[in-house]
């Protein structure tokens, strides 16, 4: 990875933080409204707007708010949420494990069954087997996330009530050891399914696309005349082959980690960072978006530019033709 | 290589569907004050009614008619899809061709930016523009359409960028065509198949995302959108309202569903090679 595509992940991050910083300040109005919304600003007296403005320096020029602003940051002090009632810093710590166990599952299980049954059905190809494969996943990946969760929560958790309707845990239930891990997969088990559901048929489409193109190369003819068990063939050289795409995919995903399960969190009220922009957005608390997003834009640039490094390691021939 | 879009799309099961489904979603829309005796916005007594010969579907907390708001969603939803793609496209095409075309600083500079813009998410561009700018219906497609362009135009500009060592537009150049000639006469119509699948694409996910912000919130609260149905939806969804609850997402269900199955096809046309029925492995 050359020196220019480090300055390009610079500049992408200079820009999350002007866009963060200049958007609510440059709409037309008080900044402060901007910056807290029109609920908090409501309740506020006026001695309270003018000691607000100038404890956060909104007097004072620009560039000055933008330095204050910056070593901000560098401090990790992401500002104060109205809304919530405590750092923004705090609110996020507090949300993104449970956001990390639902992704990681969800991205962890969905690679694995859907690499499987793509080389399975790719190399099936035309067959009943994958024919109904296809057809089923081609469906599958034409509903929304929020679509399958919608049908998940209506079918288990209303209908037949087999599952919570919301929630990581039983709240105030003081359970430890197994009876806890076991209600914390209780609560787990809607939103982990709706998730997989959803990425599940992308890996699947993928895998097969890729093997049915391997499928032709000479050095599977080779393979064959050379007498190896069709077994050996489809993991040994067609399923180790295919796994770049899956690899480069993956890696893709793991940004998404943080807000892939935006939509689906909201819908099962999963404590998690989607649930915690949704609220924020809904009790227009700025300061926790601005927050939100600062802290995402930053882990996704940073797991990108890993990503990046990593992947000529992987494979070789990207090397040449690098940036 | 000449193709045939109509007999691809006529022999491909899944093409069909979608040209099904998109004819379906596309009259609905259409026909949408002819279909129901109520106007989606008008407020009643009736709340929390169940489905009737009445209301078809219902009624929601404020007794809208849930059919009405239902089908006349399925407009926003296709006028957001339509206008999404084409912006996308165009920006896209006057963006990469330009690029291509004039070389130099501009296209080093026009590179950088896409690579830059392609590194942040845009979900959360997006979360964050329209929190602020709360979009009504015409801002939510330029915002969805800015976030989108950069993709598509690296493609294109590839694309144009080969084309142009073409015979066939080498030899328009020996007989003097100048550059905006031969980008109108034979770059945007060999362009034709990418673009057609960029459309596709981006009016695919335009859908889920108009529908999306509206779900969380963020668009204008006014507009009839399937988002906005199924957030408020939710919120009862302990009185077991499937009836509100899955009219809308199944309307955003097939409009995203038409459209992937269009694209898929489309793909399938251009590359033969992904053709069910040849080759099978063992």
């Amino acid at each position: 990875m050359g020196r220019k595509r480090i300055i390009d992940y610079l500049m992408a991050l200079v820009i999350v933080i002007s866009l963060n910083f200049f958007l609510p300040r440059l709409l037309p109005g008080d900044p402060l409204l901007s910056i807290y919304g029109e609920d908090a600003l409501i309740t506020m007296t006026p001695e309270a707007k003018v000691e607000l403005t100038r404890r956060m320096g909104l007097d004072k020029p620009l560039w000055e708010q933008f330095f204050n602003y910056l070593s901000g940051i560098v401090k990790g002090d992401l500002g104060y949420s109205y809304y919530f009632q405590g750092p923004v810093l705090d609110l996020l710590l507090g949300a993104l494990p449970w956001t990390l166990l639902l992704t990681g599952l969800a991205l962890i299980i969905s690679t694995l069954i859907g690499f499987i049954l793509g080389v399975e059905s790719g190399w099936r190809k035309g067959r009943l087997a994958d024919q109904g494969l296809l057809t089923g996943f081609m469906f599958l990946n034409g509903f929304p996330d929020l679509v399958i969760g919608l049908f998940l929560l209506l079918l288990f958790g209303v209908v037949l009530g087999l599952f919570p309707l919301g929630g990581a845990m039983t709240p105030y239930s003081q359970l430890t050891g197994v009876s806890l891990l076991l209600d914390v997969l209780h609560h787990l088990f809607l939103p982990l399914s709706a998730l997989v559901l959803t990425e599940i048929a992308s890996c699947y489409l993928l895998t097969r696309t890729t093997v049915v193109t391997l499928l032709e190369e000479p050095f599977i003819l080779t393979a064959r005349a050379k007498g190896i068990k069709p077994k050996n063939i489809r993991y040994r050289h067609v399923g180790r082959n295919s796994l770049l795409p899956i690899v480069t995919r993956t890696g893709v995903r793991l940004g998404r980690l943080f807000t892939g399960a935006l939509f689906i969190e909201t819908i099962f009220a999963y404590p998690g960072m989607g649930l915690l922009i949704y609220r924020a957005i809904l009790g227009r608390d700025f300061p926790l978006i601005q927050g939100v997003f600062f802290l995402v834009a930053v882990v996704i640039l940073l797991i990108n530019f890993f990503v990046e490094l990593i992947y000529p390691r992987i494979d070789p021939r990207v090397k040449n033709n690098a940036y | 290589m000449h193709i045939n879009y109509v007999r691809g799309f006529k022999e491909n099961r899944l093409g069909r569907l979608g040209i099904i489904f998109l004819a379906l979603i596309l009259s609905i829309a259409f026909l949408a004050p002819v279909l129901t005796a109520y106007s989606p916005r008008q407020v009643s007594e009736n709340i929390f009614q169940p489905p009737s010969q009445k209301h078809w579907l219902g009624t929601n907390d404020l007794g809208q008619d849930i059919w009405s708001r239902v089908i006349f969603g399925a407009r926003t939803s296709f006028i957001t899809a339509l206008s999404v793609g084409i912006l996308t496209v165009t920006l896209a095409v006057f963006i990469g061709c330009s690029a291509a075309l004039l070389r130099g600083i501009y296209e080093r500079f026009v590179l950088r930016l896409i690579d830059i813009f392609l590194i942040i998410p845009n979900i959360l561009l997006l979360l964050l523009t329209a929190a602020y700018l709360r979009p009504g219906p015409v801002t939510m497609v330029i915002v969805l359409s800015i976030f989108n362009w950069p993709g598509c135009a690296r493609i294109i500009r590839a694309q144009t960028l080969t084309l142009q060592e073409k015979s066939h537009i080498k030899a328009a150049k020996t007989f003097g065509a100048g550059t905006f000639y031969i980008l109108v006469k034979h770059i945007i119509p060999d362009l034709g198949p990418i673009l057609a699948s960029s459309f596709i694409a981006h009016a695919r996910r335009a859908v889920f995302m108009e529908a999306g912000l509206a779900f969380l919130g963020i668009s204008d609260p006014l507009l009839i959108s399937w988002g906005t149905i199924i957030n408020r939806a939710l919120q009862y969804s302990y009185l077991n309202n499937w009836y509100w609850l899955l009219p809308p997402a199944l309307g955003l269900s097939l409009t995203v569903m038409a459209f992937s199955f269009l694209g898929y096809t489309l793909e399938e046309i251009l590359n033969p090679r992904l053709k069910v029925g040849k080759n099978a492995g063992d």
